[in-house]
């Protein structure tokens, strides 16, 4: 309790002396620094070792660099492939696509806007379990499953979804828009909320048309909740798991064609019990989407105070 | 001034409350709200329980079948009213799958949090044997026992000669035939001796019905592996080696994938025969046969119903005359894990459940699985009706003793698991889906597992 | 509050109208089909495929009655959903409270440490559960939390990505306000919370639903923790549903289409809350 005294302490004498504004930003941002160290700090460093380590029950041995030589293979080259294309993919669909769709939902000449709204976000309350049967059953083999239903109505014969990269890959790219796109819809309007209608109006006043405001004032305006999305939608992309897990119905996908870095620490890690090698994998992750993240920020001055 | 003060404070002490953690302090094995009751779901005994002679004891089994748990809450019932003075209290639980066999590696791998009585399905048990095994030895109670019944089933969980498993079943891979597509195809499936009639036969369904004769799985591990197993060889031998591209093993991929080619079989839907969409292609009547094992029956009964009474159960084809005609496929191990405080005392109970005449009897009546004590099976309880002989009629156990001496062992150790992946998503698929030159692709899979 | 909009009735209006109704088919037609299926026995779900087909002679509430009645696999059902909501309404509140604390001192200050704080929610952010999933049980045995609801919420209250969202929130606010605030001698958490938690009513709602929503439907982790049946969450209960061996798919869906209720209840409740909290807003002023 020792910070809690010196804290009250602090803040006492700090805001005696009117620079309580230099207290005030650690005591915000103290739950986090606790949590971290505990919750996440601690039991990575523990991973950290655990990926030099063979770890067995009841025997534990010191490998080296072994686990990380050790990814120098196929499966890990297919789950990196997967993943990176997948967050790929996801970044032309998630962004662009629920960015110009919250506009339209947040014009004034929108009719049910609220409705719309509530039907896009709906998928997103469902919970991956349930999604991954229905879409099971969606993109199933059969003739009379819905996706063939529809080539039929093009004269395209039935495909085999779950079977191909391709087809896979788009089968999770429906799973991941149906899901994600409300969501980020959600985001985009919190922060067209908060623009004042009056710069839209001045500019309409000044002859822009609709594609020129939305160019100069939305876009712009819009930056900060714009790196936000495009961060959690990386991070969202290499994390993924459970759609693919579940759409492949827990079994391992044909050719490892729905296999993820995260279904691959799952699969080496608690499937085989190379809790080591699994280790490994995920430092590896961490890394990777670690400099992908840094690099994007930095390419948007996120490290700067916006004014 | 105050309220800098106040704020700071109420914040910390939230912190602190949180950090406290209130509710859980102490006793972390049942909380308050939670009184100790064998599962919520079934009423099976409400005080019956706790015997007026004293404590009844506490044991705690995880499972991923929730048949499993009511078989063993039933049996710890049966098992309190026989011995009161050993009475038991089983907590059991249901959980999915491989969140099951995660959380109880988490338990084991940690020391603490695991239960004392735990199923492990058969393709994750070589994970348990890896180091230490965290399993308790089960020797004293199965080698009185080993001359009854099937040895292979306790053997695939052991190690070193200790035993650390009792499967449920023997998972007797049988054929399944559509009896009323034989019929239209004019198919007598008592002609079918070897898999050199049952082609010929397929050609003739394909010609008379337009339908295949037979399904294969097109990402999984029942159509081959059985197969292979009938002529005595296996995907890793004693000795833990790979052993996927061995002549036998690339000759019988290789007649499988001729009859894709030639359309006597199929490719199953959904690329297993285990998924919802394969049951919906066989209710409709489109293929004339599978072969699966025992443990296949309750999903005809409960996905395929339309199928009722014309589906008969046969032995398998033999690849030469006078050959096997089964395969033990598939099964679930019971362990006690070595967190168990007394392990004795269940082991007693386990032994009531899964070795004696009555348990065995009972894993018939209640799971539909073919019990591992063979003398069991000539018991004239099993021809009893219940939903499995209503669906297939009463001579179930007649074709099962005709092939009780034809089922070889097989080999699980610890590179299984992932020889087990390996076949399935890519040896198989490449084979029965891009039609792939079996010697090649079971060789580079055999080349990848080194 | 928001002034009544006119609809005007133009082409484009009208073109957006269709799309927009076109969407929102597509989107709800999973849902309708479960729905649908729910009334119906599983085995028409696998031998038809997901279909909508209305068929009166085949659809009954039985799905449902097997939930109600309290038996067999779905025994428990009442009890998970109890869980849930439990579990969901507490960690909800405190990642809210916490959250936006830590994303306003982001947002807000310029201290020394910021970025490197702010690196390390990300840190954190990119960190799957799946890596630390065993320290974290161990640490969670020496806690003594095991099998408790605060084992579940703990670890992962202060969660990244509501500061992350909070922080580019604050970014925005007004920075005068603050200064106006001093002025009027409140103390810095005095600013905070009389002063900017009304101006961030917006994220607040947003990330209500989000975390309601992540909570509500947590697998891993909760599945890890707890211990007893009794103690399960309605994800882990409902999969227990679908198990290799023994599927209860009746039960699977009707119990699915119950869950995605309380969840709807929330996002329709602070929707509607966080859309008219906007316009009494800072910027007039």
């Amino acid at each position: 309790m020792q910070i809690e005294r010196e804290l009250r302490h602090n803040a006492k004498r700090g805001y005696r002396l009117g620079n309580s504004q230099k207290i005030a930003p650690y005591v915000f941002v103290l739950p986090f620094l606790l949590s971290f160290a505990v919750f996440f700090a601690y039991p990575l460093v523990n991973a950290g070792v655990m990926s030099f380590q063979e770890v067995l029950p009841g025997e534990v041995s010191f490998v080296g660099l072994d686990h990380y030589r050790g990814l120098w293979n196929e499966d890990f080259g297919a789950a990196l492939y997967n993943s990176s294309r997948y967050t790929l993919l996801t970044l032309f669909l998630l962004i662009p696509v629920p960015m110009v769709l919250a506009v339209f939902l947040n014009a004034k000449t929108m009719m049910f806007s609220n409705f719309f709204r509530s039907a896009l976000f709906i998928p997103a309350l469902t919970s991956v379990v349930v999604a991954g049967v229905v879409f099971r059953l969606i993109f199933g083999e059969l003739d009379g499953a819905l996706m063939n239903t529809i080539l039929h109505l093009f004269g395209i014969p039935s495909q085999r979804w779950l079977y191909s990269s391709s087809l896979g890959m788009f089968a999770l790219l429906v799973l991941a828009g149906w899901r994600w796109i409300g969501i980020n819809i959600l985001y985009f309007l919190s922060a067209l909320q908060s623009i004042p209608r009056e710069l839209y109006e001045a500019a309409e006043m000044d002859g822009a048309g609709t594609m020129r405001r939305f160019m100069r004032i939305t876009v712009p305006l819009l930056k900060p909740i714009t790196i936000y999305v495009v961060t959690i939608t990386i991070y969202g992309g290499y994390a993924m798991f459970t759609e693919s897990y579940m759409l492949w119905a827990g079994k391992p996908s044909p050719q490892n064609i729905g296999l993820t870095i995260v279904g691959y620490i799952y699969q080496q890690g608690f499937q085989y019990f190379n809790l080591g090698f699994g280790s490994a994998i995920g430092i590896t992750l961490l890394g990777i989407t670690l400099l992908v993240s840094v690099l994007q920020l930095t390419l948007s001055g996120m490290f700067k105070r916006e004014d | 001034m105050k309220k800098a003060f106040l704020c700071t404070t109420a914040l910390l002490l939230i912190l602190v409350m949180g950090l406290s953690g209130c509710g859980g302090n102490g006793n972390t094995e049942t909380s308050p709200s939670n009184p100790p009751a064998s599962n919520g779901g079934t009423k099976a005994e409400g005080g019956e329980t706790e015997p007026a002679g004293g404590e009844a004891q506490k044991v705690v089994f995880w499972t991923f079948v929730d048949a499993h748990q009511k078989f063993y809450e039933s049996m710890a019932a049966s098992w309190n009213e026989s011995h009161p003075d050993k009475a038991i209290e089983l907590e059991a639980t249901t959980i999915p799958y491989d969140d099951m066999h995660t959380k109880l590696l988490v338990a084991l791998q940690s020391g603490v949090g695991a239960p004392d009585l735990v199923d492990i399905e058969q393709s994750k048990f070589p994970n348990f044997m890896k180091g230490t095994p965290q399993l308790v030895s089960l020797n004293d109670m199965l080698e009185p026992e080993l001359g009854n019944i099937v040895k292979s089933r306790v053997e695939i969980y052991s190690k070193d000669n200790t035993y650390y498993g009792i499967d449920y079943h023997v998972g007797a891979t049988v054929m399944y035939y559509n009896k009323e597509m034989l019929d239209q195809a004019g198919i007598n499936p008592d002609d079918i001796k070897t898999w050199a009639d049952f082609e010929t036969a397929g050609k003739q369904m394909l010609e008379k019905t337009g339908k295949p004769m037979i399904t294969f799985e097109g990402n999984g591990n029942w159509s081959w592996w059985p197969a292979i197993s009938q002529q005595g060889s296996d995907q890793v031998d004693t000795d833990g080696k790979v052993t996927v591209d061995t002549p036998v093993n690339v000759k019988t991929m290789e007649f499988f994938q001729k009859l894709v080619k030639e359309g006597v079989a199929a490719v199953a839907p959904g690329a297993g025969h285990d998924t919802e969409e394969y049951f919906g292609y066989m209710d409709s009547g489109s293929a004339a046969s599978v072969f699966m094992p025992f443990w296949f029956m309750n999903r005809f009964t409960d996905h395929i119903p339309d199928l009722k009474g014309k589906v008969i159960i046969r032995p398998m084809p033999a690849w030469e005359e006078g050959g096997n005609r089964s395969a033990g496929m598939g099964g679930t191990a019971t362990s006690i894990t070595n967190q168990a405080k007394n392990p004795e005392d269940i082991k007693e109970f386990l032994a009531y459940a899964k070795l004696s005449k009555e348990g065995n009897l009972q894993i018939w009546k209640q799971l539909g699985f073919d019990p591992i004590r063979t003398d069991v099976w000539s018991d004239p309880a099993m021809k009893e009706s219940n939903k499995f002989t209503d669906y297939f009629g009463t001579d179930i156990f007649d074709t099962l003793i005709s092939i009780k001496d034809e089922i070889a062992p097989v080999h699980i150790r610890e590179k299984s698991p992932e020889v087990f992946d390996a076949i399935r998503n890519k040896a198989i698929p490449e084979i029965f889906i891009d039609m792939k030159e079996p010697a090649k692709v079971l060789k580079d899979v055999q080349a990848s597992l080194k | 509050m928001q002034p009544k909009p006119k609809f005007k009735f133009t082409p484009s209006s009208l073109l957006l109208l269709v799309m927009f109704v076109i969407l929102a088919a597509l989107m709800l037609f999973p849902l309708y089909a479960l729905f649908m299926a729910s009334l119906k026995p599983a085995t028409e779900l696998f031998r038809y495929g997901l279909n909508v087909r209305v068929d009166f002679d085949m659809m009954s509430l039985n799905n449902y009655k097997s939930i109600f009645s309290g038996e067999g696999a779905a025994g428990n059902y009442f009890g998970w959903y109890k869980n849930s909501l439990v579990i969901s309404a507490l960690f909800t509140l405190l990642s809210l409270l916490f959250s936006s604390m830590v994303g306003y001192g982001l947002g807000m200050y310029r201290f020394k440490g910021r970025n490197l704080i702010f690196t390390l929610v990300l840190v954190v952010m990119m960190i799957p559960v799946e890596i630390i999933l065993l320290p974290l049980y161990k640490l969670m045995i020496s806690l003594k939390l095991i099998n408790t609801i605060w084992g579940v919420i703990l670890p992962f209250i202060v969660a990244p990505l509501p500061i992350f969202f909070f922080r580019q929130f604050a970014l925005g606010l007004p920075r005068d306000f603050m200064d106006a605030g001093r002025m009027d001698g409140c103390s810095e958490y005095g600013i905070f919370f009389k002063i900017m938690v009304p101006l961030m009513a917006p994220a607040f709602g947003a990330i209500t639903i989000l975390q309601a929503m992540n909570s509500w439907n947590n697998f891993l982790w909760p599945l890890i923790v707890l211990r007893t049946t009794e103690q399960f969450t309605l994800p882990i209960g409902l999969a227990s549903f679908v198990s290799p061996l023994g599927n209860n798919y009746e039960a699977l869906i009707a119990g699915a289409v119950l869950a995605i209720l309380p969840i709807l209840l929330v996002f329709l409740f602070f929707q509607r809350y966080f859309m008219e909290g906007l316009t009494v807003g800072g910027v007039k002023g």
